[in-house]
């Protein structure tokens, strides 16, 4: 299992769910609050994998929120 | 960049977060500043939130993601840190030195740009009024028509926009007052 945590100052929930919703297809994903962050746990068969969509998923939740501050 | 970032090379007393007291290779930087995870492969850098604001990192980080996997965080009030690891996986000390300087160098690039746009904040949106103002055309009669001209443009104490005759009255008017 892969672990990212996300501050909620700044990441906003909206781009963080954004991207657990992207990237659900891929791998199991769980979101728990652990006081100001927000961490995603990535689990697959193959840790590679999860460590790949943990990273990828972080880029994409950043994505996000440029795409909401423009 | 580099300046303020290694200055605090030094020693400023912080506390080290758990991924920076295990640097397994030496990048010739300091580890107050960039921390080494050579499992991860990746590097994280902390930098003073008071000099790099946060929407700064935001576009320094947002460039580097076609390159680098990122990751944005907040180890503690007043500083950001930046996790990096190079999406073609190359952990390699020179290869990680070379990313946390270029990223150091467009972060101070996209902190000078935010200020500059702060400083310049109120021009640009009087420039983008007026052009804006200027693209509707000209008024038509209706509108000139139905303006109220009456609306006091400015203030006006010393009586500079008054005509010779308002200002003569006033005085007239004021040595009247004051005789007994």
């Amino acid at each position: 299992m892969t672990e990212r945590r996300f501050h909620k100052d700044i990441y906003p929930a909206a781009a963080v769910d954004g991207a657990v919703k992207t990237f659900a297809r891929f791998a199991a994903i769980t979101v728990r609050e652990e006081g100001d962050h927000r961490v995603v746990a990535v689990e697959s068969a193959k840790p590679e994998r999860a460590l790949r969509v943990a990273r990828e998923l972080a880029n994409y939740a950043l994505g996000l929120v440029r795409e909401g501050a423009s | 960049m580099a300046r303020s970032v290694y200055s605090r090379a030094k020693g400023d007393g912080l506390p080290l977060n758990d991924s920076m007291t295990n640097p397994t290779i030496d990048l010739g930087l300091p580890p107050t500043i960039v921390a080494h995870d050579p499992a991860d492969g990746s590097v994280t850098v902390t930098v003073d939130a008071g000099l790099y604001p946060l929407e700064a990192l935001y576009s320094a980080a947002y460039i580097f993601i076609d390159r680098c996997y990122v990751l944005l965080d907040r180890p503690r009030e007043g500083a950001h840190s930046v996790t990096l690891a190079s999406k073609k996986g190359d952990a390699s000390p020179e290869a990680l030195r070379a990313m946390v300087g270029e990223f150091a160098n467009e972060l101070l690039s996209q902190s000078w740009r935010q200020k500059i746009l702060e400083e310049n904040r109120v021009i640009l949106e009087t420039v983008t009024t007026q052009a804006l103002a200027g693209a509707m055309g000209a008024p038509t009669l209706d509108d000139l028509a139905s303006f109220d001209f009456t609306e006091e443009g400015f203030d006006d104490p010393l009586g500079i926009a008054m005509s010779w005759e308002e200002k003569q009255q006033q005085k007239k008017a004021a040595k009247e007052e004051a005789k007994p």
